[in-house]
């Protein structure tokens, strides 16, 4: 087992992951740039380095000082959380050549599924269905044959992106020339490359992931799905497991399909897969994350296990003790996360935060970096606290959240609380209806601007 | 490296103010007649002024020496932040301190050495008078020798770190007495 984690990342994640090596009974060291001085992170760890100034670009994105962080202090892993780091195959690199262990696959695979064109094809190609689309596109001409083929509308996506960036929506013959130009010239720039691909555009998706872990020994297992429909611009703000979208044959079969594919590739560690649902409930490969997710606490509650000491565990080379390829989902639980923003313009809100209460009692748990006093500095994203719930069944979950919601006190700035209690409201979600236009729509009717 | 409870500020030793102490300055100074008083602990500089009038309650001004938990910088200029100690000048005025001393600090982080070489003389001693661009320790990130040079010209008047010593980004490392005012 390691001597001392090194956790490349700040906020509620490095947190989390100081939470597990607690328990695993292995000093944590923390990181933090000069703005997250006063941070959580920095008080809990057994150790901790100023790492840089406020900005992500000279701390924690910085490869040499987090390296050089690890040497001094003697530090034999690290974990890079979410966000950051965590899917830089160079990073993971550095880490293999500095003697250190990265808590996460292999480079070579987080450079297979960090490339989106690469991704699809060997998914594809390991008998996963994806939408109809093309590989990098060489010239305008191709783009037009395949959108013919496929049939409009389609979506241009670039090859390095992700994550809801660098995507275009096109929805004739017509506007397809210079959107392809268009995302070319932005793909370069954005991220490096220019290589975009299409492929069929779903109206009215819902997005389904699959939570995977594999270990060093070649096994693979699945932990059931997610549902993250409930989106802002891609982002991610409302997510539950199970999926009222999915019974327990696709679960089966999709998680077995997602198994054999990854065993293949040769996955290691966490991972989520990531689904787009059509209106038939036809599930489609998009991506593949290669690290732990955000909400991942809630797949946490429906099976009972800790994710991040089971990255740690399988990283220093344990075997996955789950026998068979998954474990059985209970209950159904919730996560709302709690951004730093006017809950009306959505326009963030760093500051000072004067009170602070969360909620507690059965069913409830809050996963923050925040507290009474805190700074939200203006440097980073705008998540303050992750509320899940987990409830017998939806119906409780949601009443549940809503109750935790409501006693969730945070003055000072603003949060999307109210947003995720006129979800938790909302008729069209407690019956499971939506999906990622729902809450732009929602916003729409709320004379709210989205 | 620092345990845990302890201030993470580099180079400064102690906990910072509570309450309690910082009102026991300020009666000392009411006490004593004192019209100004400055100290620093734990990376946090009070200072404490009194008015003219004897019923005027004395200033507290807190001054950051590294960072205060609500600091919030400026946005990114196309320079670096200016350094806390050049920072807190132009702000004070006439009630600066005669001593006009420039730290500096660790721009990376890694483990410091006084010398070029294991056996060899130190870069620079207590005393010694350096210039601008001279090289007074060298910090080793990943196998990599990096040379710190001062930033300003003047008399190294205290060293804070040791051969072998790891060090953090920002951690005071030399106090150089500037030759020459700003």
């Amino acid at each position: 087992m390691f001597k001392k984690i090194l956790i490349a990342n700040r906020g509620e994640i490095a947190l989390r992951v100081i939470c597990a090596c607690k328990e695993l009974g292995i000093p944590a060291v923390a990181v933090y740039s000069e703005a997250d001085r006063f941070s959580l992170h920095v008080r809990f760890a057994d150790e901790a380095i100023c790492i840089g100034p406020p900005h992500s670009s000279d701390s924690y994105l910085n490869v040499a000082s987090i390296i050089s962080a690890a040497e001094i202090t003697g530090a034999d892993a690290i974990h890079p959380g979410y966000g950051f780091l965590a899917e830089s195959a160079h990073f993971a690199d550095v880490c293999e050549t500095s003697g250190l262990t990265f808590i996460g696959p292999s480079p070579e695979v987080i450079r297979l599924m960090g490339d989106k064109d690469r991704a699809r094809k060997a998914m594809a190609e390991h008998g996963l269905p994806v939408l109809p689309g093309s590989g990098v596109l060489q010239s305008a001409a191709e783009a037009a044959e395949v959108a013919k083929r496929i049939g409009y509308p389609v979506i241009i996506k670039a090859v390095a992106g992700g994550g809801g960036r660098g995507m275009r929506i096109i929805k004739s013959e017509d506007g397809l020339a210079s959107a392809l130009q268009t995302a070319q010239n932005e793909a370069a720039a954005s991220f490096g490359s220019p290589d975009v691909y299409l492929e069929k555009y779903v109206a009215s998706p819902r997005h389904i992931e699959f939570q995977v872990m594999g270990d060093k020994h070649g096994k693979v297992v699945h932990l059931g799905e997610r549902e993250c429909t409930i989106q802002r611009r891609h982002q991610k703000v409302i997510e539950e497991s199970p999926s009222t979208q999915i019974d327990s044959e696709t679960r089966q079969r999709v998680g077995g399909q997602v198994i054999r594919a990854l065993e293949k590739i040769g996955y290691t560690n966490a991972g989520t897969v990531e689904f787009l649902m059509d209106e038939n409930r036809n599930l489609y490969f998009l991506e593949m994350n290669t690290r732990i997710q955000v909400e991942h606490p809630v797949t946490e509650m429906v099976t009972g296990l800790d994710l991040v000491k089971l990255q740690i565990t399988i990283a220093a080379g344990e075997p996955i003790s789950i026998s068979g390829e998954t474990v059985g989902l209970r209950g159904h639980a919730i996560e709302c996360r709690i951004c730093a923003e006017n809950p009306e313009t959505f326009a963030p809100s760093a500051g000072k935060i004067t009170g602070f209460h969360t909620p507690g009692g059965t069913g409830v748990r809050v996963d923050t970096a925040a507290y009474s006093e805190c700074v939200i500095p203006p440097f980073y994203d705008s998540l303050i606290a992750k509320l899940v719930v987990h409830g017998r069944d939806r119906a409780e979950a949601i009443s549940r959240m809503a109750r935790a919601l409501e006693m969730f006190v945070v003055e000072g700035i603003s949060t999307s609380i109210p947003v995720h209690e006129k979800v938790m409201a909302d008729a069209d979600f407690r019956a499971g209806n939506f999906d990622t236009g729902f809450l732009k729509r929602f916003s729409a009717n709320g004379a709210e601007p989205s | 490296m620092p345990g845990k409870n302890t201030t993470r500020a580099g180079g400064s030793s102690g906990s910072s103010w509570n309450l309690k102490e910082i009102c026991e300055l300020i009666d000392v100074l009411v006490e004593r007649e004192i019209s100004e008083f400055e100290m620093e602990k734990g990376g946090v500089r009070i200072r404490v002024k009194r008015g003219n009038s004897p019923a005027e309650a004395p200033a507290v001004t807190v001054l950051p020496a590294n960072a205060s938990p609500t600091w919030v910088p400026p946005p990114p200029p196309p320079v670096p932040v200016p350094r806390p100690a050049a920072a807190e000048a132009p702000a004070e005025g006439a009630s600066e301190s005669a001593e006009d001393l420039h730290i500096i600090k660790s721009p990376i982080v890694g483990t410091f050495y006084a010398s070029p070489a294991p056996n060899a003389p130190p870069f620079v001693q207590l005393g010694d008078v350096v210039q601008v661009g001279q090289a007074l320790c060298i910090i080793e990130a990943m196998k990599l020798m990096n040379e710190i040079e001062s930033e300003v010209a003047g008399e190294v008047v205290r060293i804070y770190v040791e051969t072998g010593q790891p060090v953090e980004y920002g951690q005071s490392l030399f106090t150089i007495r500037p030759s020459h005012k700003i």
